[in-house]
């Protein structure tokens, strides 16, 4: 399946948008002008989406014309198109994606065709996979965990990392007390936490504890 | 607009095919795909830049067809969509694939109008500017870990979860030895990760600016109450 | 003939001064004021550029007691009367100066350009610089400059505001110098006590001896202690109007004539806190199992005798390598005879071979030299293929364009090892592309660890190296070696060892170009 490369799953989606304008302003742009809005990181609506590597929206104008000799190409209507890495499969990814964030994709994706007949996941899983392209060749670079995982395996590098500079040279029974308390702090098997928030670009927003 | 979220950095290239060179251009993709050609993915896998990255080749009336726009595109050719999230400075990830793996990008985009080959560097750059689309918005789960991160953080959880179970109930001596034998084993694997180094002055700006703003809206907030 | 016109390219460029013939110098940083008066002042220096055509005994260019080098900024260039066409044509980079990409850069904190030396507060034009064996000969050209300003004043001025001993901050020039030895030679070392310039890029043209290949070069896939392990880089990685090392010219500025032998040039006045050094290398030298030296030499993959780690990684062996080659060099002074000269010579040059020729292909995992080492970050030699042979089109694909030329020397005095003071290193670097070389080591791999796959770390030396909450902030893992079952050893609370306090980015023009900017003749159209 070439969507897929392991458990991690390509989902590449373009979807056509209606020709008109919005409030005299082209829908291309009030499309930009609400991602702009959209906060960013930590505090991403996306953030709150299970097992969401990485994701990109943007407005696709025109295919670009390479000269001639080359012909030129129109395209019939833009497109927004929407790309995410995740770890799979689609079905329930979807499902969660429709639960966190469906207040962002509903004013994001109201002026693609088809998106007035989303009224829950069901019918936005329907769309999706309308609007879906199958990917030629997905090239997995990374790992294929569930992002809590992931994230679990972040937060433990980092925490053992100091830990293992802070302890360096005690004594055996000393460091073994001190290693207790660091799996007790850390719940190395707990997924829930604590672990690292989805989405953090600074270590003071990292942790989230148990 | 922003093609960038912490350490990762979102391509997008969308490129023509000739129509008829489409399914040779999908098949090398099938041939890179076996084990036949595991070999020509060593140098990506080594370089270690990208945490994800897709192809996608669509013909024209390949395009998704909803209601009423049912008919999709009519457009003289294929083109070849280009997904990468990749770790550094756009020159770095361009620079790199040119120097290090040309003959594999020759090769993923075979005879796509235009293409001037991977080598040399300055058209090569200047075809991937010219067929760029800027990301409107970026959203990535782990900004502070760049691919090597991530792969070297699911050996330590690996190898920290073993060493918890092996050394329940060990004299603190027997402990103090598999400690040191774990310290050994994750010695390529214990630096620690931060936030991203500015990736260009102006997406810095920009991002300055947000924060600045964010700040200034919260003052208002914390003064209205 | 040769396969670059020397006597067209500025000197130190392809074969640097060397600090053994030209150990002190003396930088000037001038202003223009008026642009036909300046140019005239350009012209009257043009016969007094040293080139870098070899000097040889008895040939038509005679080795000059005082070299004399000049560069340019891009306001330097557009005060001069460049067109606009021109300036516009040189990168951004360039174009922006060394103060505005202080955030590519990572000069924070202490190195931030508020707290440079009080001349950096001003906008260079032209950067004039002197390197000799004596103060004297210096002093005398440097009379002789004063006179061709004054001759074509109110052209161009002298910049004042150059830190110096004591509270001395209105200096009209930087002065610099190797360190003397006891026996009152010029000795390599820096001010924290390394051998420093063993290595620099070697390059098709280059006019250095034939060994400096060896190390100097690219890696092959051949082993690195054979001749057959090295290749001499593209001249275009550090001379414009060249073939480079991705097969084109390098990006440049027009017209070609303009471009076409000449180079950019980083200049960086880089403070060395050297009682931190100290003191942190007594400290955690003490906890370290080799010992301070041992961790000195981690630090920088050299022992502080120059002997690499990857060759030598102990003490005893690079003690030892240290004996020998000073036998060798004895030898050839007490030489009975010419034949035998000859082979103490051969010896000597075999030996001399081992500071360079070598490479991480047997050390991936860091045990010898640790993989955040200062020389291993600053030219990894193929150590970023990572051991999977072939996986790249040639073991340096991603390094061979991140190659700098340097030639710096330090300046002041560190005999009471304070931090406190006037003294570090002038670092002066060429290259084709600033941002692409000099300013990629310097973010990338000196201020950041990605591509070592270390994360964040830093460079322990030269990283800029963060307090947080008082505390300093830096870390180096060392890794143990191959066959050791020792843990690795943390390096944890690295403080900033060096701090910025001055520099700029010029253009050094061949001579050519430097007659079209004097004449003001230069024409893109």
């Amino acid at each position: 399946m070439p969507n897929q490369a392991g458990d991690a799953y390509a989902l590449t989606t373009i979807c056509p948008l209606e020709n008109d304008a919005h409030q005299d302003r082209s829908v291309a742009t009030v499309i930009r002008q609400r991602l702009k809005d959209l906060p960013l990181h930590e505090h991403s609506p996306f953030a709150r989406v299970p097992n969401l590597y990485l994701c990109r929206l943007f407005v696709l104008d025109e295919l670009t014309y390479q000269g001639s000799p080359a012909r030129l190409d129109r395209l019939r209507s833009k497109y927004l198109v929407f790309v995410c890495d995740l770890h799979g499969p689609l079905d329930p990814f979807l499902a969660g994606l429709w639960d966190n964030a469906k207040e962002t994709l509903a004013s994001i994706f109201a002026f693609c065709v088809g998106f007035k007949d989303v009224r829950d996941g069901r019918t936005f899983a329907a769309f999706i996979e309308k609007c879906q392209l199958t990917t030629t060749f997905y090239f997995n670079g990374s790992t294929d965990a569930p992002l809590a995982e992931q994230l679990k395996a972040l937060y433990l590098k980092q925490e053992f990392a100091k830990f293992a500079m802070d302890h360096q040279g005690e004594k055996a029974d000393a460091l073994q007390r001190a290693f207790a308390d660091f799996v007790k702090r850390v719940e190395p098997s707990n997924l829930a936490g604590p672990t690292w928030r989805a989405g953090a670009s600074t270590l003071d927003a990292a942790e989230v504890r148990a | 607009m922003s093609n960038i979220a912490g350490k990762a950095y979102a391509m997008n290239l969308v490129t023509p095919i000739r129509g008829y060179l489409a399914p040779l251009n999908k098949l090398f993709f099938w041939l890179v795909g076996t084990p036949l050609f595991k070999s020509r993915l060593q140098g990506l896998l080594t370089l270690s830049m990208i945490h994800y990255a897709r192809w996608v080749i669509v013909r024209g009336d390949e395009f998704p067809r909803v209601e009423e726009h049912g008919q999709g595109e009519d457009s003289v050719y294929s083109y070849m969509f280009f997904f990468s999230n990749f770790n550094g400075t756009w020159e770095q990830y361009v620079d790199s694939f040119s120097a290090a793996i040309p003959s594999g990008l020759d090769l993923l985009w075979y005879k796509n109008v235009g293409w001037p080959k991977a080598v040399p560097e300055l058209p090569f750059h200047a075809y991937v500017e010219h067929n760029q689309i800027t990301t409107d918005y970026y959203y990535n789960a782990y900004p502070m870990a760049a691919s090597n991160d991530v792969k070297s953080a699911n050996k330590v959880k690996d190898a920290l979860e073993a060493f918890v179970t092996s050394t329940r109930g060990a004299t603190p001596e027997e402990f103090l030895g598999q400690y040191n034998r774990l310290l050994k084993s994750l010695q390529n694997d214990l630096s620690q990760m931060d936030a991203s180094p500015i990736v260009s002055l102006a997406s810095e700006a920009i991002a300055k600016r947000r924060r600045d703003g964010d700040r200034s809206n919260r003052r208002t907030t914390t003064h209205g109450t | 003939m040769s396969l670059l016109d020397a006597h067209d390219i500025q000197g130190n460029i392809l074969k640097g001064y060397g600090r053994s013939a030209y150990p002190k110098a003396r930088y000037l940083f001038l202003q223009v004021k008026e642009a036909e008066k300046a140019r005239q002042f350009v012209r009257s220096l043009v016969p007094s550029v040293t080139t870098s055509a070899p000097w040889r005994d008895g040939a038509n260019v005679a080795r000059p007691a005082v070299t004399t080098n000049i560069a340019f900024t891009y306001h330097g260039l557009r005060e001069l009367g460049v067109p606009r066409d021109s300036l516009q044509s040189f990168p951004d980079e360039f174009a922006m100066g060394m103060k505005a990409r202080m955030d590519i850069l990572g000069d924070d904190g202490a190195s931030e350009p508020a707290n440079w030396d009080p001349i950096w507060q001003s906008e260079v034009h032209i950067f004039v610089w002197l390197s000799a064996s004596t103060t004297e000969a210096i002093d005398g050209k440097y009379r002789a400059i004063v006179a061709l300003l004054e001759a074509a004043a109110p052209g161009v001025e002298i910049l004042r505001g150059h830190r110096g001993p004591g509270k001395q901050d209105d200096l009209p020039y930087q002065e610099a110098s190797a360190l003397y030895g006891p026996d009152g030679t010029p000795q390599a070392h820096e001010h924290f006590g390394y051998t420093d310039g063993i290595s620099n890029p070697f390059f098709k043209g280059n006019t250095a001896h034939e060994g400096a290949l060896m190390g100097g070069g690219k890696v092959t896939t051949a082993p690195p202690e054979t001749r057959e392990g090295w290749e001499p880089l593209e001249t275009g990685e550090f001379l414009l109007g060249h073939k480079d090392e991705a097969c084109e010219s390098p990006e440049a500025p027009t017209p070609s004539l303009l471009a076409r032998n000449g180079t950019f040039m980083v200049y960086r006045k880089l403070h060395q806190n050297v009682g931190s050094f100290d003191a942190y290398l007594e400290r955690l030298g003490a906890a370290f199992p080799g010992g301070k030296e041992s961790l000195a030499a981690k630090f920088v993959g050299r022992w502080r005798n120059g002997a690499p780690l990857a060759t030598f990684p102990s003490e005893k062996e690079a003690d030892e390598f240290a004996a020998r080659w000073a036998a060798a060099r004895a030898a050839i002074a007490s030489a009975p005879d010419a034949a035998t000269r000859d082979a103490a010579k051969k010896r000597f040059a075999d030996l001399n071979l081992q500071f360079t020729a070598f490479d991480y292909a047997k050390d991936i995992d860091g045990g010898r030299c640790p993989a955040g080492a200062h020389i291993r970050r600053a030219n990894p030699r193929g150590a970023l293929e990572f051991g999977v042979t072939g996986a790249f089109e040639t073991p340096g694909a991603v390094s061979n364009r991140r190659r700098i030329l340097r030639r710096g020397l330090p300046y002041g005095d560190s005999t009471e090892r304070k931090d406190d003071g006037d003294h570090g290193i002038i670092f002066m670097a060429m290259n084709a592309s600033i941002r692409r070389q000099f300013e990629f080591v310097q973010q990338q791999w000196m201020n950041y660890g990605n591509d070592f796959r270390l994360a964040n770390d830093k460079d322990p030396i030269s990283g800029n190296h963060r307090t947080l909450n008082g505390t300093p902030d830096g870390r180096m893992v060392v890794m143990s070696g191959a066959k050791d079952p020792a843990p690795p050893f943390f390096c944890t609370q690295l403080p900033r060892f060096v701090e910025v306090r001055g520099g700029d980015y010029f253009f050094m023009p061949s001579l050519t170009a430097l007659r079209l900017i004097g004449d003001g003749d230069i024409d893109p159209t």
